[in-house]
């Protein structure tokens, strides 16, 4: 406890980083590059801002509103883009999130304009947001195993193949958009009660570099790698406080270099070490077959 | 009379910094997004010098420091980032594999100019350097701006006549469509990709001098806005089409300029965004593109 009475706010940044980061995961990990999830970390942060500072609502109805709204958007975001693959995706939803990002900017009293908002009351504790961020790990566990994990790897891997297999990719892809505004929408809610802020920034370029760096150098397959990378972009800066003064340059050199070389990150690392032990462990446990003599006709 | 005058200057800077993107993406299939950072960077060492050797120098050594400095960053980005993660990657993943590694290099640049000018804008003062104002017509337009029109449209009619009638732009339009094929045929691919990004970053770097000449300032941030702004010049005209961004650079500057007559200005970045979201849904090849962006 005293820990975390120490790192409080290090520890909510973790957690809304964490869930920024599965946002943008559960749309990856159907094979789509979407930034959906930031504009809805956004969107719900000044929502629950709007919604607390100006009409005085609670936590619970501001948040969860902010996640119905942001559940609307993507699902009205999912038919729109719904023919865009890979490059053109994430630059429409890079373009996207831009956009709400000048509407926010132009937004005049209700948003606060380019200062943002602040004195945002704080609404929730930290340990609810732990408890929060534990049951969305949970259900996104739930669904990277059995037939659900099978059928959105299938869905990533081959749009074909998977069509062929009676999986509605489009199905599958609606749900991930649906899924993660919801999560996005609840990280920036949580994340502005925190804060007491939100600025026109948080819509901006640097919760892209942000995100895209916790992904690639977590691996962008699965929570455990959200969860890596939250907690190490998070910690990092205050670790190594000279590292902080060149934060920029340390996540821009990290992230171009993981998706170069080990574009899996530190989860699709492990992975395959895992396999390659296993695959040795089998090839000594096996009983020697001795090789056949080849017919000779 | 005003309006067109600064819709033209706008479209010449989005053209100078549009045309080298669109040519490599067109071409050798890297879509730099660092493409921004390098602009604004060649700019901001054109300011070191200015701030810490020589305040007396010309214009011309001006440009030309900014398009070396352009060329060496966008050739290094190639060769240190770009060319293996094509040797490494598999063709489904390498688009979305070569954003990430645009935006994290563009961030780098970006973070040292920050950290040294602590986020503030910078100029290039000039001594030397008078910028004069020229009525034609008697409409007022000084010389940067007259020169950026002039540099703009020479790049892109030298360019547009490279590609069509050099031996090399023969071999660099081959790569476009075939690089496979084209090696076969004799192309050293490696070696064209090379020149072709650091042409680019030579171009970048003109602009970023003239712009923030031009301008009177920039930020370090400038570059970030203005990749997405000659995204959409390059969706608009169609991937890897000269003709295509000269008339995206036209459409885009038109219709800024018109909002900002009309509203004020607040909104104008809003539209380039808009462009970018409607013109990838309605058509993805942009007006003059033969290949579409989207590749199903």
């Amino acid at each position: 406890m005293d820990f975390l009475g120490q790192n409080e706010i290090l520890v909510q940044s973790t957690l809304t980083n964490f869930l920024l980061a599965m946002s943008l995961l559960v749309c990856l990990r159907v094979g789509v590059f979407s930034f959906g999830g930031l504009a809805c970390f956004g969107i719900g942060a000044y929502f629950t801002a709007v919604a607390s500072i100006h009409w005085g609502w609670g936590a619970f109805s501001s948040i969860s509103m902010a996640m119905l709204i942001s559940m609307a958007l993507g699902a009205l975001l999912a038919p729109i883009v719904r023919g865009l693959t890979g490059l053109a995706m994430g630059m429409a939803t890079i373009a996207f999130t831009l956009i709400a990002g000048v509407a926010a900017r132009n937004g005049g009293e209700l948003t606060g304009g380019a200062e943002g908002l602040f004195g945002i009351p704080i609404m929730v504790g930290t340990g609810t947001a732990l408890l929060i961020a534990t049951a969305m790990t949970i259900l996104l566990a739930l669904s990277e195993r059995g037939r659900m994990g099978r059928m959105i790897e299938a869905v990533r891997v081959d749009n074909e193949l998977s069509l062929s297999t009676g999986i509605s990719v489009q199905t599958v892809r609606f749900v991930a958009f649906v899924v993660s505004g919801a999560i996005g929408a609840l990280g920036g809610g949580l994340a502005a009660s925190f804060r007491s802020i939100v600025t026109p920034l948080d819509l901006g370029f640097g919760p892209v570099i942000l995100a895209l760096t916790m992904l690639i150098v977590g691996g962008a397959r699965s929570w455990l790698g959200a969860l890596i990378g939250a907690v190490f972009f998070t910690w990092l800066p205050t670790v190594l406080t000279s590292v902080g003064e060149w934060q920029g340059v340390v996540y821009g050199v990290v992230v171009a270099a993981a998706a170069i070389w080990v574009p899996g990150g530190a989860v699709g690392v492990a992975t395959d070490l895992r396999r390659r032990l296993a695959v040795k462990r089998r090839v000594r446990n096996a009983i020697p077959v001795k090789p056949k003599k080849a017919m000779v006709s | 009379m005003h309006e067109i005058i600064y819709a033209t200057t706008l479209a010449s800077v989005y053209l100078m910094f549009a045309l080298g993107l669109s040519i490599t993406w067109g071409t050798i299939d890297v879509l730099n997004f660092a493409h921004g950072s390098i602009f604004m960077f060649s700019a901001f060492s054109v300011y070191l010098m200015l701030e810490h050797f020589d305040t007396g120098m010309g214009l011309l050594v001006m440009v030309l420091v900014g398009a070396g400095v352009g060329a060496l960053l966008s050739g290094a980005v190639h060769l240190l980032a770009f060319e293996p993660l094509r040797r490494r990657a598999n063709a489904r993943d390498r688009e979305m594999q070569m954003l990430i590694v645009g935006v994290g290099l563009s961030a780098v640049p970006v973070a040292l100019a920050n950290k040294i000018t602590g986020g503030n804008p910078f100029g290039l003062r000039n001594d030397a350097l008078k910028v004069e104002t020229l009525h034609i017509l008697g409409v007022p337009i000084t010389s940067v701006q007259l020169i950026i029109m002039v540099v703009a449209f020479a790049m892109a009619v030298a360019v547009q006549q490279w590609l069509r009638s050099s031996r090399h732009g023969l071999a660099l339009r081959a790569i476009g469509v075939d690089d496979e094929t084209s090696s076969m045929m004799g192309v050293n691919r490696s070696r064209l990709a090379l020149v072709t990004m650091a042409g680019a970053g030579v171009m970048a770097g003109l602009a970023g001098v003239l712009v923030s000449l031009s301008f009177g300032a920039m930020t370090p941030s400038t570059g970030d806005f203005l990749i997405l702004k000659a995204f959409a010049v390059i969706i608009i005209g169609g991937v890897g089409s000269v003709t295509g961004v000269v008339v995206g650079a036209f459409v885009l500057a038109g219709a800024e300029t018109l909002i900002l007559t009309f509203t004020g200005g607040t909104w104008v970045d809003a539209m380039s965004f808009a462009l970018i979201f409607l013109l990838l849904l309605v058509r993805p090849q942009g007006i003059f593109g033969r290949r579409a962006v989207v590749k199903t």
